[in-house]
């Protein structure tokens, strides 16, 4: 029985730090969008934010091939709306981080 | 499952509150991120499937193994995704003496979750979901993505009926530097005992630690049983492709009570061969090693013995989504050596349920 309490506490308070989170984040974002019209991504290669498209869709075929290649062969380009469930999915399968996920939608739907 | 334990799946008045704060919080978070990105491009439902039949022949024995893996995607709102995947399969054997092949059709539920990104860092799921134990089971598995059709020996330590948990997990991925990404994965299970959405009592997690520009990962997986002889078990993976050429080096080890094992499997498309670069491009040669231990405790899902084999497939890819599929190998135990061959056809379809394109 404590063993449970404890699980379930851990679950419990892990979600109300999420939620927490969560709302920390979309202040944030609410604060760089009236700074900045957009949020560059950081480059893996020098840890700069990328700015130039064509930047970051270099940035998104590199992470893409990282990635997803790690486990299958690359598929189709898909329409926009499809890549960006695709996306939702693979980034909660196999752990995206959100630029990872970001910049390979970016990628992938050009 | 042992019935001794069918009564933990009644659960108490603390567990029914502790869920309905978890959905409570949850359902809050949502409410709040509906009203994000409305103008952003929207995902669409989406209608996925596996599909494939393979005959693998054991032991002289043919048999005939079609298989299909609907999966539903569906999309609410900017942070929400429903998804399952369901399995049909059979195993059509030969009885001595008849010359039709007979078998029944398997059912499973592999995964049906509600996943709810709650900020860059972390996603929630609750529901029933792969159990993030190694990287086979979750990220290989798909008869559209595994390089050899058969699963490693070592697949069910610790994966639980079905290779799914039910209950909640906390998962996600994060950049700790430019070059060091780091995902985790954490999870409670409960006890169900209905088939085909049975589950064990555990909970668990899992580390990776990647280098993307070595292309390079290596993670720990722990779990601990919270019935029966309410052990533990740990594992570790490691996933290598090296960036100047197609080549995939894969490799899992896992040690419970009941066996304990590893696999290291390659695979090298041929693709940069000068020579007939046409053909050559869409073969893949793939080896794999893999060695079974018993353990102190029986086990219905693990080899009985001590068992080692070696495989070697050829593989060919007409598309990314359809390709021949054909291996041999050979496994050796005390209770017998037998060659196992497959050969068969895997296809994977994606289509929308609903419009496409344009917001």
């Amino acid at each position: 029985m404590a063993k449970h309490f404890l699980v379930l506490s851990i679950l419990v308070l892990a979600i109300g730090v999420a939620f927490l989170a969560s709302a920390q984040d979309r202040q944030v974002a609410k604060s760089s969008a009236a700074i900045a019209p957009t949020t560059g991504a950081a480059s893996a290669a020098t840890g700069q934010p990328v700015h130039d498209s064509a930047e970051e869709r270099s940035e998104g075929e590199k992470r893409f091939k990282a990635n997803c290649g790690r486990c299958h062969m690359a598929p189709q380009k898909f329409p926009p709306r499809m890549m960006a469930t695709i996306l939702r999915h693979m980034r909660v399968r196999a752990t995206l981080t959100d630029e990872d996920t970001r910049l390979i939608l970016h990628y992938m739907t050009e | 499952m042992d019935p001794a334990f069918a009564g933990g799946y009644r659960t108490s008045p603390l567990q029914r509150l502790a869920l309905a704060l978890i959905l409570l919080l949850t359902f809050a978070s949502s409410l709040c991120a509906q009203s994000e990105d409305s103008d952003s491009q929207r995902p669409v439902p989406i209608f996925s499937a596996g599909m494939g039949f393979i005959t693998p022949f054991q032991g002289g024995q043919a048999n005939l193994d079609p298989l299909i893996s609907p999966i539903f995607l569906v999309p609410i709102g900017d942070r929400w995704l429903i998804e399952s995947r369901d399995t049909f399969e059979s195993d059509f054997s030969q009885p001595p003496g008849s010359n039709t092949f007979h078998g029944v059709i398997q059912k499973e539920v592999d995964y049906l979750q509600l996943d709810y990104i709650a900020n860059p860092h972390v996603t929630v799921t609750l529901g029933r979901y792969l159990t993030p134990f190694g990287i086979f089971n979750e990220r290989l598995y798909p008869i559209w993505i595994r390089d050899l059709q058969s699963d490693p020996l070592i697949l069910p330590i610790s994966t639980g009926p079905s290779n799914a948990s039910t209950g909640a997990m906390f998962r996600g991925g994060f950049a700790i530097s430019p070059k060091v990404e780091l995902n985790y994965a954490t999870y409670y299970s409960t006890l169900i005992t209905v088939s085909p959405v049975d589950s064990d009592r555990s909970a668990g997690a899992r580390v990776g630690i990647f280098l993307p520009n070595q292309r390079l990962e290596v993670g720990g997986s722990f779990q601990h049983l919270l019935e029966d002889e309410r052990s533990n078990s740990f594992g570790f993976h490691f996933a290598w492709q090296p960036p100047p050429i197609p080549l995939d080096i894969r490799a899992e080890y896992a040690r419970s009570r009941r066996g304990s094992g590893y696999w290291v499997e390659s695979a090298y498309r041929l693709s940069q061969v000068a020579e007939a670069e046409d053909f050559l491009r869409h073969v893949q040669l793939v080896a794999r090693i893999q060695q079974f231990f018993v353990g102190a405790l029986p086990s219905e899902v693990l080899p009985p013995a001590n068992t080692q084999e070696f495989e070697f497939g050829l593989n060919y890819y007409f598309r990314d989504n359809l390709r021949l599929v054909s291996s041999y190998g050979r496994q050796f135990s005390s209770i017998g050596n037998e060659n196992v061959w497959t050969v068969g056809i895997t296809y994977r379809i994606v289509t929308p349920i609903g419009r496409a394109e344009g917001n």
